[in-house]
């Protein structure tokens, strides 16, 4: 028996058998009960949906819109998080400043803000940039905040033994101690901007374009297959970002990696 | 440097704002370019007492001056001529252990090149050479401990102050990095003050043992240490490292079962 971390080969295969073997079942399940492709498409029509939009060009279109959408209120959010996230940590007045703003508005769905959003905004880009961004805000700026309280006293007072003053201390201590639980933060954000950037797509997308409209428009149509087929570009585009974010992630801080 | 201690007390506020008394009216004169050790149970208040030394904590009484022998009428600011050797190392994971070492020359302003060339002679005197680009996770607990003795002595101070830095390391990496002190104060005999619990290692390095008692902290006794240097743990088997450690635990022991008795008398009152 050939192993590799301690798993057989039949064992390492198991997670691909598994997608296979339900797809064939499901394949076979529509095909021999003859369920309506409104209700349930094939896989090889989901598939050939799929190749149909990349084909037309569609996908492109559609998932760039998203995810430019996606990285420019990730980037403010990020922006703004991180550092009022800093100022807030290192300056005990701008804390209590800030803290009731955060406190407040927090645990408010910000989906809900849509309508209000749409009133000022319209609903064009900038309504879409700011919902996402407004909602990746809060998890990186209470990330950055943890991190920044979190960081351990006994480095500090090292760093100020070895004759750090304040500013040092906080550069050379501070900042790069809380990066880990930044970058925490910024996966999480980065998760609420994927879904409120489909979402905006969805309610009150005035531009046509991003596979939020795609998904809305498909299935008032009724075409589901389409609906299946950008549900799957959905996924596989999340969890590209996930990985891109991890390694990114795990680029800038190696030091944690190996604890 | 000289050390001048006086009636240092220091009152920490426990929960409910009660008040803890730490050390109690210490008073010493660390005599310049010899090795102290501060011996005594744990949670005498040995290392508060170094600390307040450095200047890292504020006595809640009394006072500490360091003063130049040459120029003794000048007082010198507390901290500014020491550096700290801690227990848990605190090295900066986030930093290589070039980056480490050099991080008091960084924080002065040194040019890039100058202070990793300092760094990395340093790094070399103490066995460290090929490790400069590692992280300090990837190191061993002595080879840590290296990297935060060449990181205290790039900065040339007069002052090296050390709370049980050798306590968390086994016992075979204990005695090479004792004989590595050793030689390090052989050939810069900076003033030393060394925090320990072991009573072989404070006859061993020291030139005299300052023994604590139990909490609050007071000085119970000053044991000269005369075994010549340069020293080595050869001496571990004469006679006089004998009679010496036999002085030093008889003076601890009533300490230990003292703070022994204490410690189990408050665990019996929380419950």
């Amino acid at each position: 028996m050939m192993k590799r971390n301690g798993l057989t080969i039949g064992e390492r295969l198991l997670p691909a058998l598994s997608i296979i073997g339900f797809l064939i079942a499901w394949q076979l399940f529509v095909t021999l009960r003859g369920i309506p492709p409104i209700y349930l498409p094939s896989p090889v029509a989901i598939v050939v949906a799929i190749y149909d939009m990349v084909v037309d060009g569609s996908l492109f279109a559609n998932l760039g819109a998203t995810l430019l959408r996606i990285f420019t209120g990730f980037l403010l959010a990020m922006v703004a998080g991180i550092a009022i996230g800093l100022i807030m940590g290192m300056s005990r007045l701008l804390y209590r400043i800030a803290d009731p703003w955060i406190a407040a508005l927090y645990p408010l769905p910000k989906i809900s803000l849509i309508p209000l959003l749409i009133i000022w905004l319209g609903t064009g880009e900038t309504y879409k940039i700011v919902i996402s961004a407004v909602t990746a805000f809060f998890p990186i700026v209470m990330s950055t905040y943890a991190g920044v309280c979190q960081v351990d006293r006994d480095l500090m007072r090292a760093a100020e033994d070895l004759g750090a003053n304040r500013r040092q201390v906080q550069f050379n201590v501070v900042i790069p101690a809380a990066v880990p639980t930044i970058f925490a933060g910024l996966q999480l954000g980065m998760g609420v901007t994927i879904i409120l950037v489909i979402a905006a797509e969805m309610i009150g997308g005035s531009s046509r374009v991003g596979m939020g409209y795609v998904l809305i428009d498909a299935g008032q149509i009724l075409e589901t297959e389409k609906v299946f087929a950008a549900l799957i570009v959905l996924a596989l585009m999340g969890a590209a970002i996930m990985k891109l974010q991890q390694w990114i992630g795990n680029r800038l801080t190696p030091w944690s990696s190996g604890r | 440097m000289d050390v001048f201690v006086e009636s240092v007390g220091k009152v920490w506020t426990g929960q409910h704002g009660a008040a803890v008394p730490a050390l109690d009216t210490i008073s010493h004169r660390f005599r310049s370019r010899r090795f102290s050790c501060i011996l005594g149970p744990s949670g005498c208040g040995k290392s508060t007492l170094a600390q307040i030394i450095g200047g890292l904590e504020q006595p809640s009484s009394g006072q500490v001056e360091v003063r130049d022998p040459r120029s003794a009428n000048e007082t010198i600011p507390i901290g500014a001529e020491s550096v700290m050797v801690w227990q848990n190392q605190n090295l900066f994971p986030w930093r290589t252990v070039i980056d480490n070492v050099a991080f008091g020359l960084e924080m002065r302003g040194i040019a890039k090149r100058e202070r990793d060339g300092r760094a990395r002679t340093l790094l070399a005197s103490v066995g460290l050479q090929g490790f400069e680009r590692h992280y300090p996770h990837q190191l061993s607990g002595g080879m840590r401990q290296r990297v935060a003795l060449a990181r205290a002595l790039i900065l040339g101070k007069p002052i090296l102050l050390m709370d049980e830095p050798f306590g968390a390391l086994d016992a075979q990496t204990k005695i090479v990095m004792q004989e590595e002190l050793l030689r390090i104060f052989e050939e810069t005999h900076k003033t030393v003050i060394f925090v320990t619990h072991s009573i072989d290692e404070a006859i061993l390095l020291g030139d005299e043992i300052i023994m604590m008692t139990s909490r609050p902290g007071r000085i119970k006794e000053v044991i000269d240490v005369d075994l010549p240097r340069p020293r080595s743990l050869d001496m571990v088997n004469t006679p006089e490292f004998g009679a010496l450690f036999d002085k030093a635990f008889h003076l601890i022991r009533d300490e230990v079962t003292k703070a022994m008795a204490e410690q189990s008398a408050s665990i019996r009152g929380m419950t």
